[in-house]
């Protein structure tokens, strides 16, 4: 049996419309079947996202970044548990690396929500990065979008913080909550460049612990000398215990209420980045793979001096052909 | 071994009834991982109405119940949870201790194969991707019946 | 003590041994490395030049004295036997009476019970599918569970362990019965066998009920009630077996064992516990495999490290306290579903190195151990196998037989040396408490499972059945399994929810109430409540769902 052709044959068009009145509908399983179609893109994947790109724009959108041990997940879990008792439905979208050597994925984070397991109003899909380097995967903003247009108020979208992970989270969501637990050290390694730029929210876990105090105090020091980062709040919890879970809700609760007015914004920031990485991977692949006489003359010249390398450039730019813009491509895998 | 389904075969590994030694099922886990597929991995104690629930959010492909003592017994009712929600399609397979004699009753319910402790590694691979390619092929076909 | 062997003046011994490797080498073909789940490498031979008696009274000294690593007492098996005491559990509690009547009359002197599945998991056996109840231990709820559980059994002069972890109801439903019967509570013995919460987070998520922070608090409660209230019981056993069985080395199960019994200990003096008075009671509980000297080498290494944890880390002034007791199970995890009743012999060598180890107490595995509960008669033979290394191979003959044996004294310091390594380690980390919330722990121990399983796999790892000498024709054919008499269960189950409707509900809320005001209270002792609750008929199910609600409920660490 030939198993390496991908999957799925387009669905035409009146297929997308059904299944789509079924998302909308609140169906969870059809929820389940457009993440896994969304995933796998092509054709099919295209007509139902273009359906459902209508029926965006009413869930409020909260990314979780954190290192691994800051207990992110269980935090998720509590948060979760206060959003349902309010009364809110509620979808995860917990991401998880894929290996590289094996193209094969473990996807653990259910694990600590199991809480929530026998509630309908909480829908958990785990996620693998696929060879995204980002730290969510390539079709996450796809995958929110159905959970969006599924009726779920609140959409939230889990990942380690690694890479340029806290960078993607900011984009797709309308609120980014950054999770610490308290240092062991004097320092705060764990705060690395970017992250106080883009977090709205910032969480000191295992508050219980004693150095949180001082984890929090050097995080509001920070923010204090930032001019463009006086909101950001900073919030103490103990997921175990429940503790500082109300804090944390009211804190992005506050944030939603600024952002109301500002969803297509984001999105277009996002669609915008999206673009311009679609389109570096084409002209990357036509210079580095495709060649062509042209190019290798300018790589010639290049190399021997004739040409410095951003003229180069310039000139590949112009050369580069235009086609379609590939995929990105999967992971090696161990045969 | 079997060529690899793309997108990779997702695979549910999860202990249904009492017992909670899970060394087998994360060993288990970790080698389908390292053979290219996206493992969802629950602790032990699951719920029958968790699972049915978990099978359809993750839109898995096969489910490995690991079983010791006699949660195997409750794996027929699982079989039959899973055909009244619509998902009698996944493939379902049992690894651990199961004594020969109970062995026809799950093989009856819909268990597509029992791996006792002794089981070769590849053999479970080998097993497992050709059930997901096999899932697969009908969920594919359910998509193209909508159509028509 | 010397690490190093001493060169005895061996005139010839070069020469000699120079002529026995050209002719070893000659003739072995390819030699290979072997080596053992501790992967320290095994040679062929070991002289005097790897180990000598000339430390002898440093590194073994006699037993019954510092560092204890011949023994424990002066006199040891041949003073008095091993206790034998299996392991029973299943069905109803009057199938559990059955049972132990039976061994009581062949001559038991300590016995042990194992609750239900449903008991581990903290509910009560009307709380889960009647399917699943009695299959692998005894359901025992209330009181009058274990009042007719322990039918006839004297339990002022027989010794029990209760294989119950946290928050330890099953001992609060025996002192309930003890008082019912007159018996006073200094009387009674025995072990909280299971009392290590901390393995049970690391290694077997199946006995964590409460979350680590609780577990911590109602160990302590435990131990200073029992100091109190029941001297003659070990609340304390600091469980090896666990690990080993989810795949850590034999090195690694005793380091990590030793952290975890210091972590103990240092808890306690920092309640403000007399050291010496904690240690007197601290007992161990291992796994024995079937790698016959690196076990024997295991536990001897064991003995001699915590003699000097105890007496130098500790501060402890009693040489009682510096005591290794330890009791020994034969692993199911090397027993195979495949040709079972080759478990008989692999049971066999198991126990032997066991009592070479020098254990105190002893339980051996029946042959289907590895695939159902045992029947009477598979019960039966485990026991027998006991009496027979006793009776016809006299291993109680002679105290530490493998000591001095160059082979045993040289892997004993190797394994030593590894596990003071290991301990260090741990204790960079902060102690075993902070070492196991982080997960360190777990991802040792789930990377020498992974490392074994490849080895067997591969074949390098041999499996008599499994990887090699199977047999293809004709499987063993098992006997149908026996399973509790289904209309005698639910008939329990039925007999219980009748008891719950008809007993004081005034009472059990009261002691529910207080048992409540003590978990939030610093100053109280939980235990006690728990005691008091387990005597005003309140069930295990609804004692452990309202710890887990004022203590946190237990969730392990799950790390792939």
């Amino acid at each position: 049996m030939s198993l390496s052709e991908p999957a799925a044959a387009p669905a035409p068009p009146a297929a997308a419309d059904d299944i789509v009145d079924k998302l909308v509908a609140g169906d969870a399983s059809a929820l389940a079947k457009c993440i896994t179609l969304m995933e796998t893109g092509g054709p099919a994947a295209d007509a139902v996202h273009r359906r459902v790109c209508a029926r965006v724009g009413r869930a409020a959108v909260i990314g979780f970044t954190g290192a691994p041990g800051a207990g992110k997940s269980t935090l998720i879990d509590a948060y979760i548990a206060a959003l349902r008792a309010r009364g809110q439905s509620v979808a995860v979208a917990a991401v998880d690396p894929t290996s590289p050597l094996s193209g094969g994925a473990i996807l653990g984070d259910r694990v600590r929500m199991r809480r929530h397991a026998e509630d309908d109003g909480v829908f958990i899909r785990s996620i693998a990065s696929r060879g995204h380097l980002g730290g969510l995967s390539e079709s996450i903003h796809r995958v929110i979008d159905v959970m969006d247009a599924a009726g779920r108020d609140f959409v939230i979208a889990e990942t380690v913080g690694t890479g340029q992970s806290e960078i993607e989270v900011a984009e797709i969501a309308d609120v980014s909550v950054v999770v610490n637990a308290p240092n062991m050290g004097d320092d705060i390694q764990a705060l690395k460049a970017g992250v106080l730029e883009i977090a709205d929210v910032l969480v000191v876990n295992k508050a219980d612990l004693p150095l949180s105090r001082r984890t929090t105090e050097q995080l509001k020091t920070m923010l204090k000398l930032r001019q463009d980062r006086q909101d950001v709040a900073v919030v103490e919890t103990a997921a175990t215990k429940g503790t500082g879970i109300d804090a944390l809700c009211a804190a992005v609760d506050a944030v939603l209420a600024t952002r109301a007015g500002d969803k297509r914004k984001n999105r277009e920031q996002r669609m915008r980045r999206l673009i311009a990485q679609a389109a570096g991977r084409a002209i990357d692949d036509a210079i580095r793979r495709a060649g062509g006489a042209e190019i290798e003359a300018l790589v010639r010249k290049a190399a021997s001096g004739e040409l410095g390398i951003a003229e180069a450039a310039e000139r590949a730019l112009s050369l580069t052909p235009t086609g379609t813009v590939l995929e990105p491509k999967r992971p090696a895998r161990k045969m | 071994m079997t060529g690899q389904l793309s997108p990779p075969a997702r695979v549910l590994i999860t202990k249904i009834g009492l017992d909670g030694h899970d060394r087998g099922s994360r060993i288990v886990a970790a080698f389908l991982r390292d053979a290219g597929m996206e493992v969802i991995y629950t602790p032990p104690w699951q719920s029958i109405p968790a699972v049915v629930k978990l099978a359809m959010e993750e839109d898995v492909d096969v489910i490995g119940v690991s079983s010791l003592a006699t949660d195997h017994l409750i794996v027929p009712k699982l079989m039959a949870a899973l055909r009244e929600a619509g998902f009698g399609h996944i493939g379902l397979v049992v690894g651990g201790i199961v004594p020969e004699d109970e062995r026809p009753a799950l093989i009856e319910s819909g268990v597509s194969a029992i791996f006792g402790p002794g089981s070769a590694r590849d053999h479970i691979i080998d097993h497992v991707a050709t059930l997901a390619a096999e899932v697969r092929a009908v969920k594919d076909a359910a998509l193209r019946e909508i159509a028509q | 003590m010397s690490k190093e062997a001493v060169q005895l003046a061996l005139p010839g011994f070069e020469q000699a041994q120079g002529r026995w490797r050209a002719e070893y080498n000659g003739q072995i073909g390819t030699d290979r490395v072997v080596r053992n789940r501790s992967r320290i490498e095994i040679r062929p031979l070991y002289t005097p030049r790897d180990w000598s008696g000339e430390a002898f009274l440093d590194g073994l000294g006699f037993p019954g004295q510092y560092p204890f690593t011949r023994g424990i007492y002066p006199t040891m098996h041949r003073g008095r036997t091993w206790t034998q005491r299996q392991l029973i559990g299943l069905g109803t509690p009057e199938d559990y009476n059955t049972r132990v009547r039976i061994l009581l009359d062949a001559g038991a002197t300590a016995i042990s019970l194992l609750p239900c599945n449903s008991g581990f998991r903290g509910v009560d056996c009307d709380e889960v599918d009647p399917v699943l109840l009695g299959t692998c231990g005894t359901v025992i709820n209330t009181a009058d569970h274990m009042d007719r559980a322990l039918d006839g059994v004297p339990l002022g002069s027989i010794s029990t362990a209760m294989n119950d972890p946290s928050p330890f109801t099953l001992l609060a439903f025996l002192l309930a019965v003890a008082k019912r019967r007159g018996i006073p509570w200094t009387a009674i013995t025995g072990t909280s066998n299971q009392s290590d919460y901390l393995s049970h987070f690391i290694a077997n998520h199946m006995f964590y009920r409460l979350s680590l922070p609780g577990a911590r608090r109602v160990l302590l409660d435990h131990v200073e009630f029992c100091r109190r209230h029941v001297p003659g019981w070990n609340p304390v056993s600091v469980v090896g077996q666990h690990m080993q069985q989810a795949g850590a080395t034999p090195v690694e199960t005793m380091a990590f064992t030793l952290s975890t019994a210091l972590q103990y200990a240092q808890d306690c003096i920092d309640r403000g516990m007399d050291i010496d008075v904690v240690l007197r009671r601290f007992t161990f509980f291992f796994d024995i495999s079937i790698s016959f000297f690196e076990e024997v080498a295991k536990f001897r290494a064991g003995r001699r490290i915590w003699a000097r944890l105890a007496r130098e880390r500790l501060g402890a002034k009693d040489p009682a306290s510096w005591r290794f007791k330890f009791h020994g199970q034969t692993s199911g995890v090397d027993l195979t579903e495949q040709q079972p009743l080759n478990n008989i012999a692999r049971v066999a060598v198991q126990a032997m190195a066991g009592i070479m180890s020098g254990l105190q107490s002893l339980h051996t595995d029946a042959y289907d151990e590895a695939i159902t509960t045992p029947t009477e008669e598979t019960a039966r033979i485990a026991v027998a196998t006991q009496n027979i290394l006793r009776e016809e191979a006299h291993l109680c003959d002679v105290i530490d037989p493998l000591g001095g044996s160059y082979y045993v004294e040289t892997l004993t310091d190797q394994m030593e040396a590894e596990i003071e390594a290991l301990i260090g380690k741990i204790d960079a980390a902060g102690g075993m408490y902070k070492a196991a919330e982080a997960g360190l722990v777990q991802s040792m121990i789930g990377e020498s499972a992974l490392a074994f399983q490849d080895r067997i796999e591969t074949g390098e790892e041999k499996v008599v059945g499994v990887n090699c000498y199977q047999d293809d024709n004709g499987a063993f054919r098992a006997r149908p399994t026996e399973r509790p008499d289904p209309p005698r269960m639910s008939e329990h189950v039925a007999r219980f929810k009748v008891y719950k409707a008809e007993r004081s509900q005034a009472g059990v809320r009261r002691a529910l109430d207080a048992l409540k005001r003590a978990a939030n209270s610093e100053r109280d002792n939980v235990y006690e409540r728990i005691v008091e609750a387990a005597e005003a008929g309140v069930t295990h199910g609804e004692i452990v769902s309202l710890l887990r609600q004022e203590l946190g409920f237990g969730h392990p660490l799950v790390v792939v």
